[in-house]
């Protein structure tokens, strides 16, 4: 089937913007909260409750986005993320979670893989920023 | 607890008597119940973390989650790192029991209580003392489950990590990970013969005997153990509540190997593992030693997703190769088989609903060579058996009313469709005696745990 030359543009600008996505870390990307629920209850729900004050064999991470690293009172942090002095911004948390937890903070305990799908980092993430 | 047959209503023979008695330790031996609070309390986490159905199963054991595997493999020590808790924990479970022939009773069946959990930063233990109802009022208190580990977490090898630890145990494959072998699912099928590694068979050594086993775990996906095990004097056993005719006998030479490959994709959960368990065993105590050795394989899959909708899926196939070191004569003379085999196998399937509702089928065949001296009245020991249960577990998930208490319901059917290999007059009734068949053993029961 021959598609109609208006079409052309359309596709152009798509592919610039999977492009940018693509190249440019700090790109706000569209996350959808629901698909990231069913994320964080896969990959994370196991060891992190989303509940205020509540610490399984991770930290709550309830307001996570935003917080300081290893700054809960009450949750028994390693060394390694203790004196990690780094805030759990968004491009943090995409930076952190896409790879191995032992990579992105050598030393840590947490047992992670990382997360290969773009588009679900982006769904969890979404869905963390919910959580407050 | 499984239902169980009440066979006092068989009339006649002294053989009856056995056999029913026997039957009725078999299945009590198929104990489910994993449920330890202690747990929860000690990691932060909620029991459906570890447990496809939140509190611990169905009527087949543990139901582990592969995150409950890890858990199990770490030596029940991790924590939430608030500070150490009481790692002790307690169940009650009541029964209403319907036999297809024999007494219906209601009863407080069960009365637990759990050692367990993280002792220190590298020893744990799951450790289960049960009082049983043996009815009359009357309980029995019995050292059910050992489990003490020592693990040493963090290593490296070759780059990837590498666990390795140590199991002090009572039951051969309890310790294990999966919770497919029947030592770990706590369901063996049930019959007049039957492996070392099924905990139904006749005098198993399950709960009897002491071992330790030294395991690893690499790259997450490679688990590998060996260990051996050796039977407790009799005396002991008396001490720690078991009964003289279950007796496993004097073993030596024992020696358990372990080799699984297990994969966590999140979603999704695969396994696929050999295990072995060899011994020169002496039943009764004396008498020359038979030469036993089990050779199994198991293979299992979970379908966990955002555990909304859980499947589990396992298939457990066990062979024994006997070489008898004693041969009996039978009542016609004749003498008894010098080598034999036997083999169990255990099909089961789950569905789970939200970690509340859930139902599991299992298909229980147990057999062995035909031997007239052995396996009277027919020669032939095959049994063949189904469980179906319905359960509801209200608590123990995020959010629940009780984080620290758990509750379920459940409805089971226990049903025989061979037995002695035979589905009609299974125990050989002359004519004009009564007979029993094999749906004579089936049973129905309804029951509430409770764990705190």
């Amino acid at each position: 089937m021959i598609r109609p030359s208006s079409a052309r543009p359309g596709a152009f600008a798509a592919a610039i913007g999977l492009l940018l996505v693509c190249v440019l870390p700090g790109t706000v990307r569209g996350g959808d909260v629901a698909a990231g629920k069913d994320a964080f209850r896969s990959e994370c729900s196991e060891c992190h409750s989303i509940s205020k004050g509540r610490n399984k064999k991770g930290p709550s991470l309830f307001g996570i986005v935003g917080r300081p690293a290893g700054s809960l009172p009450d949750y028994h942090y390693t060394d390694a993320l203790r004196t990690a002095h780094w805030t759990w911004t968004e491009d943090k948390l995409r930076s952190y979670l896409s790879q191995r937890a032992k990579t992105a903070n050598p030393g840590t305990r947490m047992k992670f893989d990382g997360i290969n799908d773009p588009q679900e980092l982006d769904d969890l993430i979404s869905f963390l920023k919910t959580v407050r | 607890m499984l239902p169980f047959p009440t066979c006092s209503n068989f009339p006649g023979r002294s053989t009856l008597a056995m056999w029913c008695g026997g039957l009725a330790l078999l299945l009590l031996a198929c104990a489910p119940a994993q449920a330890t609070p202690a747990f929860a309390r000690q990691t932060g986490s909620v029991c459906a973390d570890c447990h496809a159905t939140a509190y611990g199963g169905g009527a087949n054991g543990p139901n582990l989650t592969p995150y409950g595997m890890r858990f199990k493999l770490s030596g029940y020590t991790d924590s939430n790192g608030s500070g150490p808790p009481i790692p002790v924990a307690a169940q009650l479970i009541a029964t209403h029991t319907v036999p297809a022939r024999g007494e219906v009773t209601s009863r407080l069946t069960e009365a637990d209580i759990y050692l367990a959990g993280r002792l220190t930063d590298h020893i744990g233990a799951f450790v289960k003392v049960a009082a049983d109802n043996t009815g009359g009022g009357n309980y029995k208190v019995r050292l059910a489950h050992v489990d003490l580990r020592f693990v040493a977490p963090g290593l490296q090898l070759a780059g990837r990590d590498l666990t390795l630890g140590v199991s002090v145990n009572n039951s051969p494959g309890f310790q294990d990970p999966v919770s497919a072998l029947p030592g770990a699912s706590t369901l063996g099928p049930p019959g007049v013969t039957g492996t070392l590694l099924n905990l139904s068979s006749p005098n198993a050594p399950a709960n009897r005997v002491i071992g330790a086993t030294l395991y690893g775990v690499y790259d997450s996906d490679w688990y590998g153990e060996i260990g051996t095990y050796s039977a407790l004097s009799v005396a002991a056993q008396d001490s720690l509540g078991y009964r003289a005719s279950g007796d496993p006998g004097k073993l030596g030479d024992t020696g358990y190997f372990r080799f699984a490959w297990m994969k966590d994709l999140k979603r999704h959960f695969f396994s696929a593992g050999v295990v072995a368990l060899t011994t020169s065993r002496q039943r009764p105590r004396g008498v020359p030693a038979d030469d036993i050795t089990d050779l199994g394989y198991d293979l299992t899959y979970q379908y966990l997703g955002t555990r909304e909708h859980i499947v589990q899926l396992s298939y457990v196939n066990v062979y024994e190769r006997r070489d008898y070191g004693n041969r009996p004569l039978g009542p016609a003379g004749q003498l008894a088989q010098a080598h034999g085999a036997a083999r169990d196998q255990i099909l089961s399937a789950s569905y789970t609903w939200r970690q509340t509702y859930g139902i599991t089928f299992s298909h229980l065949d147990s057999n062995g060579t035909p031997d007239a001296v052995r396996f009277v009245p027919y020669a032939e020991p095959h049994t063949t058996s189904n469980l179906l249960s319905l359960y509801w577990v209200p608590f123990g998930k995020e959010g629940s009313i009780a984080r620290y208490g758990n509750l379920k319901l459940a409805a089971t059917w226990f049903r025989f469709s061979r037995f002695n290999g035979t589905s009609s007059n299974i125990f050989g009734a002359p004519p004009g005696a009564p007979m029993a068949s094999a749906d004579d053993l089936d049973a129905f029961s309804v029951s509430i745990s409770v764990a705190f």
